[in-house]
């Protein structure tokens, strides 16, 4: 997450208009999550790796890493979808394990492959988004979506917090590596969980602190800022507009075929 | 001082003690200031410089005396504390306790949107504000990539673009280093050029000395001294209180005077003149 979030301030795209952005990734993700298609999404996968590695400047060796972060999940998502254990073996594999099968047939081994594809090409799509886009511009775009501003206010704080208590939690921990504390698995339990409660104090405090500090610039219960939306692109907006038709007659097209 | 004096603030006989403590954070303290003065309030920790800032924009309601604020007592509406919070700003000790927001653009416009101006003009004053303190190289910065002194000035920025009249810094320099520490001091002497009265809590008597017009010392909660910084320091007693030793620049002026190597004249301000008088 950390990672994402100082990739994210280093995009290239960073200063793209975030509502293109975020139009994109959406418009993107419904149509191959709704269409299904294995070849939109092997489009889609490809040109979400491009625009992040090469438009983006994400570098390629983080960027795969990142994509094998879910990879687990999706073999494993897939398997159950594939395998089968059953008394009669199927059509496309089947291993005798004593009297039953480890078995699957062709159709799930065809669900499974495209439910794989449009995972992965899912996945991309967000990364897109989370890599290159800053959170406080994604919030901004929130917000003109008319999301209630009580859940907006909270994620900015929450974001913005994040790292303080990060920070805190790192500084105890230190402190408490250089008393000893993780000598042994023993110390090592007991120093997190006293770095724990004390985290849990300080966010206290914190907040009661922050509060003051709030109120003491006019804080009435909404926190208005200024938003920093970069101009659209009306050539970026004909791009992704083709792009979706594409996808779109992909889509369609390997549904009639 | 007499009675013609613009007094920016008064407050008389506060006490406050919060509810987890029995003691007293403020007991009876009594202070004017006049308009447009560079005041340093100086005491150990726990004498109640912190609580008495918070009173000063109703952030803490002392349980008893008042706070005027430009001869108008505060009124605790909403309407007079908004009023009085737009007078009064205060810059907090700890940045991260102060920057909500992760983009500093958002964070600085936050305070003059309260103030209920209109977006064209708040998007001004905040650029305004950001070239001023030299915001810009880091202004993409997210909140949590900036440096302690970068933080700091974040920090007096969001409270400089509601053009308080009164501006409190609580300990400015507290964890940055000398460079940063600088840089913090030359901003605040900007403060006063445009004519704001500036508050700040310091350790640093040798800063208090060379910056302030007025030094307030206190201790337990109370105003045991002020005075011009020559008057305080002079206070012995009133010193060893506060836990403060006398500024080093007047301790070597002094011992160099009997020695006969500087004959009286103009006490110095800072090390700096000190040299000069001695070249």
């Amino acid at each position: 997450m950390i990672v994402i979030d100082k990739l994210c301030y280093r995009s290239r795209l960073r200063y793209v208009n975030a509502s293109e952005k975020f139009l994109y990734t959406v418009v993107t993700l419904v149509i191959c999550v709704a269409g299904r298609s294995p070849a939109a999404a092997a489009a889609a996968f490809v040109v979400n790796g491009i625009l992040t590695v090469r438009k983006g400047g994400i570098p390629l060796p983080r960027y795969i890493r990142l994509l094998m972060v879910p990879l687990a999940f999706l073999i494993l998502g897939s398997a159950a979808v594939i395998v089968n254990v059953s008394e009669a073996p199927l059509d496309a594999f089947a291993f005798p394990v004593g009297d039953w099968y480890i078995t699957g047939s062709r159709d799930s081994v065809r669900d499974g492959a495209q439910l794989w594809a449009v995972a992965f090409s899912a996945v991309s799509c967000l990364y897109f988004l989370s890599l290159n886009t800053t959170m406080t511009d994604i919030l901004e775009v929130l917000r003109k979506l008319h999301v209630p501003a009580l859940l907006i206010e909270l994620m900015l704080l929450i974001y913005r917090f994040i790292f303080v208590l990060l920070e805190t939690a790192s500084a105890i921990t230190t402190a408490q590596k250089s008393r000893l504390g993780n000598r042994n698995y023993r110390t090592k339990v007991r120093a997190f969980g006293s770095m724990g409660s004390a985290l849990f104090i300080r966010a206290f405090r914190r907040a009661n602190a922050l509060y003051d500090a709030m109120e003491s610039r006019c804080y009435d219960g909404t926190i208005r800022v200024l938003s920093e939306e970069q101009p659209v692109s009306r050539k970026e907006i004909c791009y992704i507009a083709v792009f979706e038709i594409i996808l779109l007659a992909v889509t369609i097209g390997s549904r009639v075929i | 001082m007499n009675h013609t004096e613009d007094w920016v603030i008064e407050a008389e006989n506060l006490s406050y003690s919060y509810e987890e403590n029995d003691r007293k954070a403020l007991d009876g303290l009594s202070v004017r200031i006049g308009r447009g003065r560079k005041v340093a309030f100086m005491g150990g920790n726990g004498s109640g410089k912190s609580t008495f800032f918070l009173c000063l924009n109703g952030i803490l309601r002392p349980d008893e005396g008042r706070v005027l604020i430009d001869g108008e007592p505060v009124s605790y509406t909403r309407k007079g504390l908004l009023d009085v919070r737009k007078k009064v700003g205060i810059v907090f000790q700890e940045p991260d306790n102060q920057l909500f927001s992760a983009s500093v653009f958002q964070e600085i416009s936050f305070g003059i949107l309260n103030l209920g101006v209109d977006e064209e003009t708040a998007r001004q004053e905040v650029e305004k504000v950001i070239r001023e303190l030299k915001i810009t190289p880091f202004q993409n910065r997210p909140a949590h990539a900036l440096s302690g002194g970068q933080k700091k000035q974040v920090a007096i920025a969001d409270i400089l673009v509601m053009h308080p009249q009164v501006m409190i810094l609580d300990e400015p320099a507290s964890a940055l280093d000398t460079m940063h520490t600088k840089k913090v001091h030359e901003l605040i002497r900007g403060l006063t050029e445009q004519g704001i009265t500036v508050l700040m809590a310091l350790h640093d008597i040798d800063y208090a000395w060379a910056w302030a017009d007025e030094i307030v010392l206190m201790h337990e909660g109370k105003v045991i001294c002020q005075g011009t910084p020559r008057e305080v320091c002079e206070d012995e007693n009133a010193l060893k209180k506060a836990g403060l030793e006398r500024p080093a620049v007047l301790r070597i002026y002094e011992k160099l005077k009997d020695k006969g190597v500087l004959s009286g004249g103009q006490i110095p301000g800072s090390m700096d003149e000190l040299a000069e008088m001695l070249s």
